[in-house]
């Protein structure tokens, strides 16, 4: 059986094809990408942003895609790289003091109409919003997507090593919040 | 899913469960609102054909400005200025300094003394004015003198 992706690939490739093999691949990977943007971003407005600029850019950049990496892989690298851009921006629009980056997160999450979780979710969604930038990215994949470490070292241009300890320190400080707070 | 249960198992009772949700039809919707994006791209990335008129617009808006300003200020000067000064600013632009002097030291005593009496000469001196005038800038010795000398 041949592999989706590719046929979306082969026809992007093809000027006459391009556009409807664009709209299957935003119909393909909308859902999976916007929620990895979503766990990133927190609030559904920034993240429908981030999504479109993500599109965007893979739009822009459909000529420069080698095919080293799976179409699944490049995605992915685009959308994180778009979502970290995006809160960089953020942070220094909002003149968030240095340290206090997750003060704009959480309000971020207090802030959004569509969060739909309970108290506890709510809990472990503030003990991810104090997680440095990488682990933070790290354990949403693991623990939520539960993406193998082989994809994650693509998508993150990580070994799988420090991908691991980076999981493992990530998932002790969620833990340790979620004792200690009430 | 063992792993986190002995480094976290507070974390590992939590069900794993998405908490996020998204308006009505947000999926459905999405593509269309990207494809408005693309096609708002598109056309303002779309580069305009230069034009010689557009290279040469500026230099021509400039030339026209000093045009106007050469106008406004020229023609009112040209118009309400009087002629005679005009004129009169020629005649004597063409003395200088130099050549007023050359005149001068070209000319003769005699000649120059009955030119500057020329106009003394117009007026009319009563006997009574001579002799006033006489007795107040000469002694009476240069009077006396004068006379014998004649």
């Amino acid at each position: 059986m041949p592999d989706p992706d590719q046929h979306i690939i082969a026809d992007l490739k093809d000027e006459s094809k391009r556009d409807l093999a664009f709209h299957l691949l935003v119909k393909t990977y909308q859902e999976r990408l916007y929620w990895h943007i979503r766990k990133m971003v927190l609030n559904h407005d920034d993240a429908d942003d981030v999504l479109q600029n993500t599109f965007v850019k893979v739009w822009r950049s459909i000529d420069k895609f080698r095919e080293e990496s799976s179409l699944y892989t490049w995605l992915y690298r685009i959308a994180t790289n778009e979502s970290i851009t995006f809160l960089n921006s953020k942070k220094r629009k909002s003149l968030i003091p240095l340290g206090e980056d997750n003060e704009y997160l959480m309000d971020n999450l207090t802030s959004d109409p569509y969060f739909e979780g309970d108290e506890i979710q709510m809990k472990l969604q503030q003990a991810i919003t104090r997680l440095p930038e990488k682990q933070r990215l790290v354990f949403n994949m693991k623990y939520f997507d539960e993406m193998k470490y082989d994809d994650m070292a693509k998508i993150l241009d990580t070994s799988v090593g420090a991908l691991k300890a980076s999981y493992h320190h990530a998932a002790k400080k969620v833990e340790e919040y979620i004792r200690n707070t009430d | 899913m063992d792993e986190l249960k002995k480094i976290a198992p507070e974390l590992a009772k939590i069900k794993k469960e998405n908490p996020f949700g998204t308006p009505d039809n947000y999926f459905d919707d999405f593509s269309a609102r990207l494809q408005l994006r693309l096609e708002a791209e598109k056309k303002a990335t779309v580069p305009r054909k230069i034009r010689f008129a557009d290279i040469l617009k500026p230099a021509l808006g400039l030339a026209a400005s000093f045009a106007i300003i050469f106008m406004l200020v020229y023609v009112p000067l040209k118009t309400f200025m009087p002629n005679e000064r005009t004129e009169v600013s020629a005649v004597t632009d063409d003395y200088d300094e130099a050549g007023i002097l050359d005149y001068i030291e070209n000319i003769d005593e005699s000649s120059f003394v009955s030119l500057l009496n020329e106009d003394e000469n117009k007026d009319v001196f009563s006997d009574d004015d001579l002799t006033l005038y006489v007795s107040a800038n000469f002694s009476d010795y240069e009077i006396y003198e004068k006379l014998e000398n004649q």
